[in-house]
């Protein structure tokens, strides 16, 4: 059978088993670890592949959470189609957004979609229809049937979702469209003079990966019953082009191991640092997330999976 | 053997060209005709034009006056893109590879390129979907094209080389894979951007059997060639630019013995 | 009506002119190395901070800039160093994301020391408000517009008519005969960095009166920064006086109008509108695709 979808069930299994006796708490990060990696998926299929860049994505996020949350809330819509409302949605604005950021180079790239990404939170901030900048509460959970979702069930949802994610993009990248990914990164010029449309493929990509986001936003919205502006503003983004680089941004299962690291991180730094400099105030990470960014990219740019295959070559 | 598709009968009029960078004039009032089945030389001393004339007929550059058409459909204005979806496609003086795909691979993405015919790739419905869900349709067209792209090889004489990744290439062999990669694309005009510099005698022999075998083939091969001596013994015409202008046109012998022609090299380097 | 609209503008030349200087320190280095650097506005939060608790606990407001601007500067060697530096055989999106990386750090870095509330800083003069054609000034505002003339003027002065301000030059315009004739670069890449830091820093010593110091102004005044530069033209250094100003006044004209909330926004609707429409800002040259 295909390895990412083997990949994909194999975590899925063992998710599933994990949170038979895993404390609520730590199956929640698991949900948060599922939901990130399916965010940053779609983000390596961009950066990695297409070799383009977004500082934007967590507003992709934000408008998969918002749409659903609102169509839940002020709607009754069940939070399934809430679910794939908020893909749609998070399609539609970065189609529409693509035509003014994709004609963009890199510095450019980045610089534009940083921007789209903090305008599309300024709206999350102002829209009172949304809720402003208290945001949304009391967002329906999933159900089937006559259950609703508790915490286990959210986390199995991430890493069937996950699984789903990992078999599709896998799908991709080995197929035509993914070779003329690459292609268009390596030598774009060279590829469009056999025909290839970059521009295109980059706006297929960016839509695909907003899908992915979206998605995962719908999901969060509803396992944490609230959401508001802050969580989905640019440090999120910064932390989704964390996980992306640490992993291995061409790299699929790197987006998993990614997400895993930077959440697991998250949490180690928040126990262990106040027991080391008990005046540490605020959401001081930030501070070892910038050196670890920093020293990755410096010591391994591509990641860790590109030691990993190196080690397995040896 | 597989053989590209005859090429039906086409003309790539070239009116008029002239382009123009501030106060430079590159390119000057350049007008001719190649046609499919012919090698047309383009020739001149360093900074005559060439490269800017091909980036004008690629779609690179826009000329600042004149027109590029082909069998009548408008060419000028056009993307690089669209204008190789029109059936003209070009190598480059310093050859463009795709690291991270393999030699194999990079003929995929070609013949790939001309499966919707239009440019590729076509709306999402029609591919990156159905190759995402896995869909059998979309796996037996890959496996086709697979197919193709292999008997591409052979015929490129680069079997050998197909599953080497093209970041472990040496630069004849890139050339190679160039020209097998716009080969594979059935262009209708096959245009050559230096494809001989560089190389070594036996690749040069090599590329001057592609060149012949795709002028049977029924392309239009314009080449530009530093190497005199070579592009003579291929071209069944030639045109000569000097300073943006053409300043000769004719049967490749009697271009050699043209004293203006002559006049335009000395102080040129002539191979 | 007309008065609000020019107090508005007045509040926008004074904001603007720090988004001024924060754009200056841009395209000093843009123009140096190539590099955007994401981490710009950290540099005004710890020439804010820095004053600000040193004058709080005591310290003079001149001696505390001082060394404020000094460890602004000292912060921009230490980037320089330990992260641009190493990487300097990265590609263009790697060193972006290194100075995503700065700016996190940064900021991670101002919470750890400072916390999250926000600390004052005295006027450097005292005295009441100005009056400007009916609208008001606060007398720090002299202090800022001060300091923007005398930065811009040093580096004027600096470029056109030193020696060494002429070899940066030749060194941007083209580095490789640049370097075949002696030219430092990654001497100049350093000093970039050290003095677009201190400018930043300086920015944000003079502006923290106003609007006081908090840990995340970092990010507010880099990105309104940014979006200057771009504006004026990432290569054009007079571009950066002339697109923070224009932010600044549109900036807050719009948030008076309609409401604060939208100030970030139309900042950054003029940062796509420049990208899709003139991309190389007011004052840049035109950039010819190949």
């Amino acid at each position: 059978m295909f390895v990412y979808g083997r990949i994909g069930l194999v975590l899925l299994a063992l998710v599933a088993a994990l949170v038979w006796f895993l404390p609520s708490y730590y199956t929640g990060l698991l949900t948060q670890i599922g939901l990130y990696a399916l965010v940053t998926i779609g983000l390596n299929l961009f950066m990695g592949y297409a070799g383009q860049v977004s500082l934007g994505q967590a507003a992709f996020f934000g408008i998969g959470a918002y749409t659903s949350a609102a169509l839940a809330v002020k709607l009754g819509l069940t939070p399934w189609a809430g679910m794939v409302a908020g893909a749609i949605l998070a399609a539609v604005a970065a189609y529409v957004l693509s035509f003014v950021a994709l004609r963009l180079r890199e510095n450019l790239l980045a610089l534009a979609t940083l921007a789209l990404g903090i305008v599309i939170n300024v709206v999350f901030n102002q829209w009172e229809f949304i809720g402003g900048s208290s945001g949304f509460k009391d967002i329906p959970g999933f159900a089937l049937g006559s259950y609703t979702f508790d915490q286990r069930a959210y986390a199995i949802l991430a890493w069937a979702l996950l699984a789903v994610g990992l078999w599709f993009a896998g799908n991709v990248v080995r197929s035509g469209f993914g070779r003329a990914l690459i292609a268009i990164s390596a030598g774009e010029l060279g590829a469009q003079a056999l025909g290839v449309s970059a521009e295109r493929l980059k706006r297929q990509t960016f839509v695909l990966s907003a899908v992915y986001a979206g998605v995962a936003g719908a999901v969060y919205a509803s396992q944490a019953s609230y959401i508001d502006p802050s969580g989905f503003d640019f440090l999120l983004s910064v932390n989704f082009v964390l996980m992306s680089v640490i992993g291995g941004i061409r790299s699929l299962s790197g987006a998993v191991i990614g997400a895993a690291v930077v959440v697991a991180l998250r949490q180690l730094l928040q126990t262990t640092v106040p027991l080391v400099l008990p005046s540490a105030r605020g959401d001081f990470q930030s501070f070892f997330f910038g050196i670890i960014l920093i020293a990755m990219l410096i010591y391994l740019p591509r990641g860790i999976t590109s030691r990993m295959s190196e080690a397995r070559r040896a | 053997m597989t053989a590209l598709a005859a090429t039906a009968a086409a003309t790539l009029a070239v009116r008029g060209v002239t382009v123009r960078f501030g106060g430079v004039v590159a390119v000057d009032d350049v007008t001719f005709d190649a046609r499919t089945g012919e090698v047309l030389g383009v020739m001149g001393p360093n900074g005559a034009g060439k490269t800017t004339l091909f980036n004008v007929i690629s779609g690179v550059q826009r000329p600042t006056t004149g027109d590029v058409s082909l069998s009548g459909t408008a060419l000028t204005g056009r993307s690089v893109e669209d204008v190789a979806a029109r059936g003209v496609t070009r190598t480059f003086q310093t050859p463009v590879m795709f690291w991270g795909l393999t030699v194999r691979e990079s003929i995929e993405v070609a013949v790939a390129a001309r499966e919707f015919g239009g440019t590729y790739p076509p709306a999402p419905y029609r591919e990156l979907v159905p190759s995402g869900l896995g869909s059998s349709g979309r796996r037996r067209a890959e496996s086709a094209l697979r197919e193709r792209a292999d008997a591409m090889l052979a015929r490129a004489g680069i079997a050998a080389m197909a599953d080497r990744p093209t970041e472990s290439l040496a630069f004849g062999e890139e050339r190679l894979l160039e020209l097998a990669r716009a080969l594979a694309v059935a262009p209708t005009v096959l245009l050559l951007d230096e494809p001989l510099s560089g190389l070594n005698p036996d690749e040069v022999e090599a590329v001057v059997a592609s060149i012949r075998a795709a002028r049977a083939d029924g392309v239009a091969v314009l080449l530009v060639e530093h190497a005199v001596g070579e592009l003579l013994a291929v071209a069944d015409r030639v045109v000569v630019l000097d300073h943006g202008r053409m300043i000769a046109e004719g049967a490749p012998q009697a271009v050699a013995a043209d004293p203006v022609v002559i006049d335009a090299y000395i102080g040129d380097e002539l191979e | 009506m007309i008065e609000s609209i020019w107090q508005y503008i007045l509040a926008g030349v004074v904001v603007g002119a720090i988004y001024a200087l924060i754009a200056a320190g841009f395209v000093l280095i843009y123009q140096v190395t190539g590099l955007i650097n994401f981490a710009q506005g950290e540099f005004a939060m710890i020439g804010a901070m820095t004053a600000a608790s040193l004058a709080t606990a005591g310290m003079p407001v001149f001696e505390a800039a001082a060394i404020a601007v000094a460890a602004a500067a000292l912060t921009g060697a230490l980037c320089y160093v330990l992260a641009i530096r190493p990487a300097r055989a990265a590609t263009g999106v790697t060193l972006i994301f290194i100075t995503l990386g700065l700016d996190v750090a940064l900021r991670g870095l101002g919470l750890f020391v400072w916390g999250t509330n926000p600390l004052s800083l005295d006027p450097f003069t005292g005295g009441s408000a100005i009056t400007v054609f009916g609208g008001k000034l606060p007398p720090q505002a002299m202090w800022v517009l001060l300091t923007d003339v005398a930065v811009f003027g040093a580096l004027y002065l600096f470029f056109r008519h030193t020696y060494a301000g002429t070899a940066v030059r030749a060194a941007v315009a083209n580095p490789p005969i640049a370097s075949t004739f002696g030219i430092p670069l990654r001497t100049f890449a350093f000093w970039s960095f050290v003095v677009a830091a201190a400018i930043g820093g300086l920015g944000g010593v003079v502006i923290a009166p106003i609007t006081s110091a908090t840990y995340d102004m970092g990010l507010t005044f880099g990105l309104a920064g940014f979006v200057a530069a771009v504006l004026g033209g990432l290569e054009s250094l007079p571009g950066a006086l002339l697109g923070g100003f224009v932010l600044g006044i549109v900036t807050k004209v719009a948030g008076g109008l309609f409401s604060t909330g939208w100030e970030e926004a139309v900042g950054f609707v003029i940062l796509v509108l420049v990208l899709v429409l003139r991309p190389q800002g007011l004052l840049g040259r035109a950039v010819r695709r190949a």
